[in-house]
């Protein structure tokens, strides 16, 4: 390996024809100088003597206007990019406070362990600096009881994360008197991150949040980050249930960045087959690590994570380098694990990472160079967010996204202009859903009596409580309800996913018993079934066991040449229409489902090659889930001459299509969503397609989806005329193998049939003599 | 669809609720009356038992005059124990979870008086009760210097502190008393003998009560919700009565402790009890006395488990003692017993090399535990071949010398 400058190999990325002819767009982001303003007077001297000592003379634009805000006493919302300095944003005006108020207290709330670790580091090292008269401590389920107690009496900044807000502190409220008592900022880093299922969670944890506060006599400031998303000013709103100020002018420099789209090679035409972007990914990042560029590749998945770390550490191993120099990390990991390849990284014993999502968020590993992302992250707010993640110094940078074969990627790869114009995200959530909202109105009664009139975030919750109390979960005396159940409901309630339980794999290899990961249950049987070859730091498991009940996979290590991959099918039934329109073509609804999901069979897929080498049986429960969708049902005689082959063809290439491009139009990750396609739906008795939530009650997107309509049906359209392939494609319809012959026609005659396009009258009355 | 449907179909579905019956009068089940405090009603049972009442053995009178100076060391804080302001508390909660949503419905309070044992049951007939519950405990606790529980240090106190603290009334609830918990206590004393140290088992092996009829633990909360949701009275009835025998079985137990850590060496009839008074003994520095307990255990004990604890904690008291022969000969002791014991066979080895300087007697104890740590794969190997190594060493300057 020779070192080289991030200049120097990028001169020999753009002098490679076979790099460059792959490049759908290029663009150099340019060095930005930065916007300064001096400290203000009202600065604690000891806090501008610590800033002075840290080289820091003067303040970006943004850090100043947030103390300007926090002394008008305004809560706020502070968006701007990766290495901008945020962190003072809050943590000046909060230790400002502290310096001033001995019993003053503040609460930080970061989405991962991770974070809040990293932070408290820097806490600490400060308060040192002040004569250590702030005390800071991270709070969560790895903080040893004894030092619990400290903490509660002690802690001038409690720093801890939504999940042991919600499930540790507001149901030991009393404990936390101190704390609630003197609180006086909340400060809320990446607010962005608090969006779907998870921010609709956290934000009835802040409701929560905000009773007790209001029991305790305390108002505390709310001090939030966020990175770029469309809509700060509602999502802070909504999240937090009051007016917010938002900072977003950033005046922090940055270095040149150069960021190429790259799509991969067409090596089938017909079948409109691309080399794998797993290959092209690895093959770009081995170039950078070994030009000792340090570099990280972002991959869409825990699977691709260790089918990337397993060849490159290969790769590497050829040229007689250590294994060491590229690590995975990703969520399935044990803290311990991750803790120690966060640090190898800051020291720099690790040139390459190999991670999933995880480290999108701000987790400082110091001197990234070059990202490198397998696949378009599914929001554009997500893509800047990776490609932001190298290069967070002055110096330049580089980020190549790597297009998959799937319409989402495709579609992004060669239309730069949408990713450029369109803009970043909106982040959404809906705190009300029903089955969200009531299980932190459970939390809500355990740690306070609910009284009569009083709301619950912007909602009236007594209907609710009053079913609650029908239930026998809550009783009614005298105007207030009382949690009358011996159960902890928080412990009940995950904020993170739909189900509370992960299972455990267990490595029994040679008589062991080590737990090596754990894995969300729905996630469970097309990971961990029997016969599942499970990856972990690229070694190789065989699921020998699946104990359903106890949520336990044993799994035993394994020489394979290659991995598992389980099909999920999925049965749908409607319960209830909530809206339905007579178009001139079709029937769009949108409604409440259940939806039955059971994976059946897996297939074997040998490495490098990702040829299918055989399958096997599954045989577990299926997994039922109430939930919204959104659905356009054909009438009678739509489908005119067009045979059931035919007919199932299209249904099945349209329900793939619009699958994918609906989580664009949401801006969601494509896997909030599922997709189904019935020839003869047993509740609409017509052929009909599916857009379902991957949420029990929804979180509002099959309402969006209905109302976008035409739009997804003139966006599906346009994907597939512009698709090289022949027959269909994973890009467009589907694999051939999947749709059938003849799909990526029939498909387009049936949405262009849909919005009233194509030849259906035609055909229809051409049909009509046969009948 | 209405709310409350849509909402049963996405929740899982429970029984249909039971629509709420009238309150019945308690009075001819429970035994008490409704009293009424500055914040509202609950409801009082105060039940007065004659000091000529046995209960676990000995006289209630006899528990109240008996003096109680061996327990002082084990109050939080310690401090000295006087019946006459002291109070016997047990709480009955609707879940063990802890939290600000678990409520003790039923609060037993004992405490004796010149003629009497009073026992004091303050229950809240509903959640709006609680407040009047709490003024009440408030004020047994106000005269009261200290409280005795059993698992109250981790369970009945806190939470109590809790309710206090969510009333927001100011309460100190138990705080700046002296407070001893029973449980450790019996834990320490008993943990050998006993499979279970739960109030139940110490009642029925220890004091020679017999409950019948008593309702489990678990049953508890569930059995009070039902009283909510029905009013019927009598479903209370096994819950008071349950209260009332674990307020009265505390302050035999109390007395059963006491009598226990007054035993001199001579008297104890238990090998255990003499075990766990060697234990005491030596926590408090007195290893003569300690020596002495383990001296009467060892005489009565005859399981081996029980043997070999004694001899251990012997050999180890001697050895700090300075007595390093008598240690010598216990750990010998030991291992005729169980050649495996390698602490000990480490111990007889360096009082052969290093005070006895009898290096051949260690070479040889040495080779043997080498050999036994090897066949267990026991971390100690790598210390006895450094032992064995520097012994042979020695052995051969010796001989050199010679």
């Amino acid at each position: 390996m020779w070192a080289v400058g991030v200049e120097e190999v990028l001169k020999k990325l753009e002098n490679n024809p076979r790099f460059m002819s792959n490049v759908t767009f290029r663009l150099t982001v340019e060095a930005q100088e930065g916007v300064y303003e001096p400290i203000p007077e009202f600065v604690h001297p000891d806090l501008q003597a610590l800033l002075r000592r840290r080289g820091i003379a003067k303040l970006y634009s943004h850090q100043a206007a947030a103390l300007r805000a926090v002394q008008a006493g305004e809560d706020l919302v502070v968006v701007t990019p990766t290495a901008s300095g945020k962190t003072l944003c809050y943590n000046l005006p909060v230790l400002q406070t502290l310096l001033e108020d001995e019993e003053a207290r503040a609460l930080y709330l970061f989405p991962t362990k991770a974070l809040a670790q990293d932070q408290v580091a820097e806490l600490v090292a400060w308060s040192e600096e002040l004569g250590n008269r702030i005390k800071t401590y991270t709070y969560d389920g790895d903080t040893p009881g004894d030092a619990r107690i400290a903490i509660r009496a002690a802690g001038s900044i409690v720093v801890t994360n939504p999940d042991m807000l919600h499930s540790g502190i507001l149901p030991h409220h009393t404990k936390w008197m101190r704390l609630f008592e003197n609180l006086k900022y909340v400060v809320i880093d990446e607010l962005h991150i608090y969006r779907g299922v998870f921010g609709s969670h956290v934000a009835n944890v802040l409701r929560r949040l905000d009773r007790i506060c209001r029991f305790y006599g305390a108002d505390p400031l709310y001090i939030c980050t966020s990175a770029t998303i469309a809509n700060p000013q509602e999502h802070g709103e909504r999240l937090l249930g009051r007016p917010v100020r938002v900072i977003d002018q950033n005046g922090a420099p940055r270095g040149r960045k150069d960021i190429f789209f790259y799509n991969p090679p067409v090596v089938n035409q017909p079948l409109g087959i691309r080399r794998s972007s797993l290959l092209e990914a690895e093959g770009i990042a081995r170039e950078l690590i070994s030009h000792k560029i340090p570099t990280i590749i972002f991959a869409r998945s825990r699977l691709d994570t260790e089918v990337l770390l397993t060849y490159l550490r290969k790769a590497f191993h050829r040229l007689g380098e250590p294994q060491e120099t590229v690590r995975a990390y990703r969520g399935g990991y044990l803290p311990k694990q991750r803790r120690q390849i966060e640090r190898e990284l800051r020291e720099g014993k690790v040139l390459g990472v190999v991670s999933t999502n995880a480290l999108e968020l701000g987790i400082d590993i110091g001197t990234l160079q070059a990202a490198v992302l397998t696949g378009y992250p599914g929001t554009i707010a997500s893509t800047w967010q990776q490609l932001g993640r190298a290069g967070r110094s002055h110096e330049p940078s580089l980020a190549v996204l790597v297009a998959t074969s799937s319409p989402l990627n495709q579609f992004m790869i060669q239309n730069p202009d949408y990713f450029l114009d369109r803009g970043v995200e909106y982040a959404r959530i809906n705190p009300n859903n029903l089955l969200i909202l009531i299980s932190h109105l459970k939390c809500a009664a355990f740690e306070l009596p609910f009284t009569e009139g009083e709301r619950f975030g912007e909602i009236d919750p007594a209907e609710l409580l009053d079913y609650l109390t029908e239930e026998m979960v809550l009783r009614k005396v005298e105007g207030r309800w009382y949690w009358m159940s011996e159960h902890y409901p928080a412990a009940h309630v995950s904020l993170r996913s739909a189900s509370t339980e992960n299972f455990a794999v267990i490595d029994t290899t040679d008589g062991k018993t080590q737990v090596i990961g754990e894995v969300e249950r729905f996630s469970a049987p097309m990971l961990i079934h029997e016969g599942a070859i499970y990856i972990h730091e690229s070694r190789t498991y065989q699921i020998d066991h699946l104990d359903w009940e106890g949520q336990k996979a044993y799994a035993r290590e394994v020489e394979t040449d290659y991995y598992t991959d389980a099909n999920l099918d999925v049965d749908l039934k409607v319960l209830d229409v909530f809206a339905q329109e007579e178009l001139p073509q079709v029937r769009r609804s949108w409604g409440e489902v259940l939806v039955a999901a059971k994976t059946h069979m897996y297939k074997k897929i040998k490495f490098y090659t990702h040829e299918n080498i055989g399958w096997g049986q599954i045989s577990l429960p299926e997994l039922e889930m109430h939930t919204t969708a959104y659905w356009f049902s054909l009438p009678q005689g739509f489908a005119g001459g067009l045979d059931q082959g035919a007919l199932q063809s299209a249904l099945l290439g349209a329900a793939n299509l619009l699958g994918n491009i609906a989580s664009l139009e949401l801006m969601c990750e494509p896997s909030d969503l599922g997709v189904a396609a019935q020839l003869k739906s047993p509740f609409t008795q017509e052929p009909t397609v599916f857009i379902y939530e991957k949420y029990p009650g929804g979180v509002g997107f099959s309402e969006q989806l209905f109302a976008a309509h035409g739009r997804l049906l003139r966006r599906a359209i346009s994907i597939i005329e512009s698709c090289p392939c022949q027959g269909g494609c994973p890009s467009c319809v589907g694999p051939v193998e999947e749709v059938g012959p003849g799909g990526k026609e029939h498909t387009l005659w049936l949405l262009k049939g849909a919005l009233g396009h194509g030849p259906r009258q035609q055909a229809a009355a051409a049909a009509a003599p046969e009948n | 669809m209405d709310l409350a449907s849509k909402l049963r179909q996405l929740l899982p579905q429970k029984t249909s609720p039971a629509p709420p019956q009238p309150k019945l009068d308690l009075d001819p089940y429970l035994g008490g009356a409704e009293v009424v405090t500055p914040y509202g009603p609950c409801y009082l049972i105060t039940k007065e038992l004659p000091l000529d009442r046995r209960h676990g053995g000995w006289k209630l009178g006899e528990v109240f005059q008996a003096s109680y100076h061996k327990l002082a060391r084990f109050g939080q804080p310690r401090g000295e124990l006087n019946l006459e302001s002291t109070l016997f508390l047990d709480t009955e909660t609707t879940g063990l979870a802890g939290g600000t949503g678990t409520y003790a419905f039923l609060v037993g309070l004992g405490y004796f008086t010149p003629e009497s044992f009073v026992v004091k049951q303050v229950l809240m007939r509903d959640y709006n009760e609680e407040l009047a519950l709490l003024h009440l405990v408030q004020q047994e606790l106000l005269s009261k210097e200290t409280v005795v529980t059993f698992n109250g240090r981790t369970f009945d106190l806190p939470l109590l502190q809790t309710r206090f603290a969510l009333a927001r009334l100011g309460f100190q609830g138990a705080a700046g008393k002296v407070h001893l918990d029973l449980l450790p206590l019996s834990r320490r004393l008993w943990r050998y003998k006993l499979a279970s140290c739960s109030l139940d088992s110490l009642e029925e092996n220890i004091l020679g009560v017999r409950r019948s009829g008593d309702i489990p633990g678990w049953a508890i909360p569930q059995r009070y919700f039902d009283f909510l949701n029905t009013g019927q009275g009598h479903l209370l009835r096994d819950i008071v009565e349950h209260n009332f025998l674990d307020i009265v079985s505390l302050a035999a137990l109390l007395h059963r402790l006491q009598r226990v850590l007054e035993l001199e060496p001579h008297s104890c009839r238990c090998p255990y009890e003499a075990e766990a008074l060697a234990r005491l003994a030596a926590e408090e520095e007195d290893l003569p006395l300690a020596l002495d307990y383990l001296q009467a255990a060892g005489e009565l004990a005859s399981e081996e488990e029980l043997q070999l604890r004694i001899l251990r904690q012997g050999a180890a008291h001697l050895k700090r003692l300075g007595r390093h022969a008598q240690a010598a000969a216990l750990w010998q002791r030991i291992l005729a017993r169980e050649e495996a014991d390698l602490q000990s066979a480490e111990e007889l080895a360096k009082y052969y090399e290093h005070r006895a300087k009898d290096l051949e007697a260690a070479r040889q104890i040495t080779r043997r535990a080498l050999a036994l740590a090897w066949a267990a794969r026991s971390p100690k190997a790598s210390d006895f071949e450094h032992r064995l190594a520097r012994l042979e060493r020695k052995l051969r300057r010796r001989a050199a010398e010679l």
